[in-house]
């Protein structure tokens, strides 16, 4: 069986991610601290946001509650590696990731059944009050310590400066998602969530498994998502259920996608970029008013170029294309 | 049944909210036959295609393709059995490249992994869509839109291609083409039922003609003796009370 149905478009691809974050890698050298901070949240809104569209761009199916995988992720992360006294830093945080990636996986899969029969913005509601459901629980059930806050552990080699070290951990995972996204894109099952996202019925008349396909992508999504969360909440050293149940993780995602290229792996990464330039760096010293000015130029970009950076880019493809096709005439 | 009875349909109703949609329909197609479901706007022709891909289940009847109920599948077994559908108004996937699309028929039909590159290019081949095969679905023309909405279909690799209206809106010399198309498709081992308004299409391609009328079969036959069949004439035309 082979692993990829377009073969060479995605060695391409995966050559591409490697050598970008390789050059990524590199960067800190030349940053300051704050810039390597920067780095942080640009990288870290890049493996969201592809971890999003896992589901969300392939398939059609938004989800406006992904925090509730980061959140639970985080939480699962935390309780467990209280659980773990005495573990060596190392082997409590693998175990901690890798409980966190399987029970967020489980959660997506126990409530995919009912939710993701919801089509269109209905799943988009639905989601929406999963991860309010997710806020409330770990806010209030005190075993879950989501009022009373969490300290994680220390990962942090002695020798490694911290904003450096999660710098190259969340770069670790976002290429490790964006690697995940590129083999689902162009295996069976990428084909399969592209044509449910042009017309899921029918994708069902051409013989596509339709629910296993949207429950996989589902599940990959949300185990993503969550280690995405579960490194997040390292960085920050104290978590409480207000810090990783955060409603700019539900928006943000789909703001990058919106602002990059929907559907694209390569369009919440720019969004990302774009966004946490914007907002960090031009918009910096402006911070009573950085808002403002972030919705405005969204609402202009989404009008003036509504599918995005890649869309513009696109069409000056085709149309380079067709140009060059008359030409050859 | 005998065993060249591709598809029998035998009794078959639906009803939707008190109306009347299909009413005891019983024929056979045999295999390897063009066969053409005719019948006036509100005939029961596209309802027709739905029960047997498994959108609709019916209320009564059995649909027996390859000698197996398939009254009330899922579309998914369905399409898996081995019935294609190419629609009407063409559903190409349309960021995706022409090889993309039929791609996506032959990953989800019937060829084996192996074989998807090989089903992929013959079924462009024989819809006419080769030179086309690196432009997007989004820059092609309505007929090439048809003819690639068939092209996917038949990717599938399918026994039975259920084609709704393909002649519809295209040029003498597209229809030409697509009957060309179905007749390929015929020889390379598809059993082709189409639902057409093109009367000249359907009189050259047919083997067998079905007219439908108010969700009643009024009449099956030959082209020529439907063609002269007062009750078909009287169907279109209507009588003179």
């Amino acid at each position: 069986m082979k692993l990829f149905v377009s073969g060479r478009s995605a060695w391409v691809s995966i050559a591409i991610t490697l050598a970008g974050a390789l050059l990524f890698a590199l960067l800190p050298a030349f940053l300051s601290p704050y810039g390597v901070r920067v780095g942080q949240l640009f990288v870290l809104a890049a493996g969201l946001a592809v971890a999003w569209t896992v589901l969300g761009g392939f398939s059609g199916y938004w989800s406006f509650g992904n925090a509730a995988f980061v959140g639970t992720g985080a939480f699962v992360a935390a309780l467990i590696e209280l659980a773990l006294p005495g573990w060596s830093p190392a082997g409590a945080f693998t175990v901690a990731l890798l409980a966190a990636m399987l029970l967020n996986g489980l959660l997506a899969l126990v409530i995919a059944w009912p939710i993701l029969r919801l089509r269109g913005i209905y799943f988009a509601i639905a989601m929406l009050g999963v991860s309010q459901v997710c806020y409330e629980l770990v806010s209030n059930i005190d075993a879950l310590r989501g009022a009373l806050g969490v300290n994680l552990i220390d990962i942090v080699p002695k020798d490694v400066r911290p904003e450096r070290f999660y710098y190259w951990a969340l770069l670790l995972a976002a290429t490790a998602i964006i690697l995940i996204a590129i083999c689902v894109r162009h295996s069976k099952l990428g084909y399969g969530l592209l044509a449910i996202r042009e017309d899921e019925d029918t994708a069902r008349m051409l013989g596509v498994p339709t629910a296993p396909y949207k429950i996989s992508a589902f599940v990959i999504s949300a185990m993503l998502t969550a280690m995405m969360g579960v490194i997040y909440a390292h960085n920050l050293g104290y978590i409480t259920a207000n810090s990783v149940f955060r409603n700019e993780f539900n928006l943000n995602v789909i703001v990058y996608s919106l602002l990059g290229g929907m559907g694209t792996i390569i369009g919440p990464i720019v969004g990302a970029g774009v966004m946490t330039y914007v907002t960090q760096v031009l918009l910096g010293d402006l911070l009573d008013i950085h808002m403002f000015i972030t919705g405005l130029l969204l609402a202009i970009l989404v009008l003036a170029a509504p599918n995005g950076l890649y869309g513009i880019y696109d069409t000056y493809r085709l149309r380079l294309k067709r140009q060059k096709r008359e030409a050859g005439r | 049944m005998s065993a060249d009875v591709i598809l029998a349909v035998r009794g078959v109703s639906k009803s939707f909210r008190g109306l009347k949609a299909v009413r005891d329909v019983s024929f056979e197609v045999p295999r390897g036959a063009i066969c053409s479901l005719i019948g006036p706007n509100g005939a029961g022709k596209s309802t027709f295609f739905n029960l047997v891909t498994g959108y609709f289940r019916p209320d009564s009847g059995t649909i027996l393709f390859e000698g197996r109920d398939i009254a009330g599948a899922s579309p998914v077994d369905v399409a898996h059995l081995g019935v294609a559908r190419a629609f009407q108004i063409a559903k190409p996937f349309p960021g995706m490249s022409v090889t993309e699309n039929v791609r996506i028929g032959a990953l989800f039909g019937r060829a084996g992994p192996r074989d998807v590159e090989a089903v992929t290019q013959s079924a462009m081949q024989l819809a006419g869509l080769a030179e086309l095969h690196d432009r997007e679905a989004r820059e092609l023309t309505v007929g090439q839109l048809r003819r690639l909405e068939v092209a996917r279909a038949l990717a599938a690799r399918p026994s039975l291609l259920l084609a709704d209206e393909p002649c519809a809106g295209l040029n003498p010399t597209e229809t030409a083409e697509m009957v060309a198309i179905l007749r390929r498709a015929r020889d390379a081992g598809a059993t082709v039922v189409l639902v057409e308004h093109d009367m000249p299409a359907v009189m050259e391609i047919s083997d067998t003609v079905l007219v439908l009328e108010a969700g009643a079969l009024i009449a099956q036959g030959a082209p020529q003796a439907i063609a002269r069949d007062p009750r078909v004439i009287a169907a279109y035309l209507g009588t003179e009370e």
